[in-house]
């Protein structure tokens, strides 16, 4: 067994074993659950009133076929998403500055590097660690997600629609990793672990809440609730010919937007997931060829995230001194 | 292994104008147990650090078991133990997966027989599957001379290794480290400014002052060149006083 995978192995048995971790992840799931478990149940009740509509016209005796409801059932995870990107973002930061500054703190990081461990083992197992407990994480998350779709929600899901959970299942991998991996390097990389703390919550409440919520904000659409054409009446035409006369504030509005990675995260997530109207009649490789500008900085910014725990945390900086 | 175990020529270290070390001379050689003196801040734990390469010297060579410890450092890893004074380790981790996991860091491919052998030496079985978290500093201590010794190293260095013990568990520690010199052949460097333990455990002794080597030979020579001093404890305050250049 090399040592990545001794160090692996081991930072897997120590958060397997941490009760915070427990709770952390239990949270998540919690929440990503109810949400999901509310939507489904609406959408049973609709289910279920269809049916009634489909009984009742035949025990009629009426030759109507009543025409059945569009019912996306992939768009009740739209809770869950939202939870995956706000929380699961912070607790990902938690858990991957938890790795570097127990050992800090606990000095345990001198016996480890009393040993003859090469250049990247600590870093490489840390971060192996991390992928393989959001791998876990993600993969209970989504099995428990389709769990509820299928018994509380009875909703008929397709193959297709197994892919698509896959694929956002990876989505919110990739997003986990990018933030632990982040957090990771910033503990590392600092002499003072607070500051390490300090600076990746910064960064975490620009990326995740400012940026996005200043965007959504600029969106006139969010004004009113279902939205301000919508409730105006005005058609979709339309809507578009309005919004070319504001082509200029709505470049900067999705210039500030997509200027954060966790909109990227969402986009995506909401794309494949069909959340947004405009996708769920779509299949997966037109999605995928839209949303490529997405996964593709999604997939950088977390490979580079890796990239940079994996560059900062070493012998020098872990044993550097901190107050 | 040479018969000289540690030497050091000119090695230093600098904190940008704090001098922790100032050119350390010294030779212990394969067998001794030599004990470093010194006061809090004499530069001890720097010297530990420097030796286990745990840190890079500003200056200077070591040799450690005929590695060089700047130029070769994993090389030198591989030949050492080391135990930190305040030893700490995985509190979710029991004895055994604490121990497993510094065994596979050191080189040892299935740990399991060798971690028997060694708790059965020290006299720690029965805790093998007990989480640290639980454990007393003693214990602790225990665990720790075992990850220290798990790879059979031939030089094995202890920082302040009684240092908040209770008396039992000094004098089960002073009969371990003697033990291990005695049965497996170690070369013990340990720091320590319990003057106690250096009579009853060392074979030479230095004393530094102030990131300077004041003193350095053997227990018995120490004793017989200071033939006014009524103990240890004088000839430590004689040593560590500025009239000895």
């Amino acid at each position: 067994m090399t040592d990545t995978l001794v160090v692996a192995r081991k930072e897997l048995l120590d958060l397997r074993r941490d009760r915070f971790m427990a709770l952390l992840l239990g949270f998540i799931l919690v929440a990503t659950t109810l949400s999901v478990i509310v939507g489904a149940a609406q959408f049973r009740i609709k289910l279920d009133e269809y049916d009634q509509y489909v009984a009742a016209l035949k025990a009629s005796g009426s030759a109507v076929s009543a025409a059945a409801p569009q019912l996306f059932p992939l768009q009740l995870l739209r809770g869950s998403i939202e939870y995956i990107e706000l929380i699961g973002g912070l607790f990902a930061i938690v858990v991957g500055y938890g790795m570097v500054a127990k050992e800090k703190q606990r000095a345990t990081i001198e016996l480890l590097f009393s040993r003859p461990v090469r250049r990247y083992s600590v870093a490489g197992g840390k971060v192996l660690a991390l992928a393989i407990t959001w791998l876990v994480a993600v993969a209970v998350v989504f099995t428990v997600i389709t769990g509820v779709l299928l018994i509380v929600g009875r909703a008929p899901l397709q193959p297709v629609d197994i892919g698509r959970l896959l694929i956002a299942a990876a989505v919110a991998w990739a997003y986990l990793l990018l933030w632990s991996s982040l957090a990771m390097a910033l503990a590392s990389s600092t002499k003072h672990l607070s500051t390490g703390l300090i600076a990746v919550l910064v960064l975490w409440l620009v990326v995740v809440l400012i940026i996005p919520q200043i965007g959504d904000t600029m969106d006139p659409d969010n004004q009113v609730p279902g939205g301000l054409f919508k409730s105006l009446q005005v058609a979709k035409p339309d809507e578009h010919a309005v919004l070319a006369h504001f082509a200029g504030y709505d470049t900067v509005r999705n210039g500030l937007e997509v200027s954060s990675v966790t909109k990227h995260f969402e986009r995506l997530s909401f794309a494949f997931l069909g959340i947004k109207d405009v996708f769920n009649q779509l299949p997966i490789a037109a999605v995928a060829r839209q949303t490529l500008a997405y996964s593709l900085s999604l997939v950088l910014a977390s490979a580079a995230a890796v990239g940079l725990a994996l560059l900062t945390t070493t012998r020098k900086t872990l044993l550097r001194r901190n107050s | 292994m040479s018969e000289i175990a540690i030497r050091t020529a000119g090695l230093s270290k600098s904190y940008g104008d704090k001098k922790a070390l100032v050119g350390l001379d010294l030779e212990v050689r394969a067998g001794e147990i030599f004990g470093l003196l010194g006061h809090n801040g004499a530069g001890k734990t720097t010297t530990v650090n420097l030796l286990t390469t745990l840190l890079p010297p500003t200056g200077g060579q070591m040799v450690i078991g005929g590695h060089d410890g700047t130029a070769n450092p994993d090389a030198v890893r591989r030949i050492i133990g080391y135990l930190p004074e305040n030893v700490q380790f995985y509190d979710n981790l029991t004895t055994l997966e604490n121990l497993r996991y510094f065994g596979r860091l050191s080189g040892l491919r299935r740990p399991d027989a060798r971690i028997d052998q060694v708790l059965e030496y020290l006299d720690f079985t029965g805790h093998e599957n007990e989480r640290l978290g639980t454990f007393s500093k003693g214990m602790r201590q225990r665990v720790g001379i075992a990850q220290a010794i798990l790879h059979e190293p031939a030089v094995l260095f202890l920082d302040e290794p009684t240092s908040g013990l209770d008396p039992q568990g000094v004098r089960k520690l002073r009969e371990i480290i003697v033990g291990l010199n005695r049965d497996l052949g170690m070369t013990i460097f340990m720091n320590t400014h319990l003057l106690s333990e250096v009579t009853k455990t060392c074979t030479s002794i230095g004393v530094l002052t102030a990131g300077e080597l004041r003193y350095h030979d053997s227990l018995a020579a120490t004793l017989d060149a200071f033939p006014d001093e009524s103990s240890l404890e004088d000839i430590y305050l004689h040593l560590d006083s500025p009239r000895v250049a």
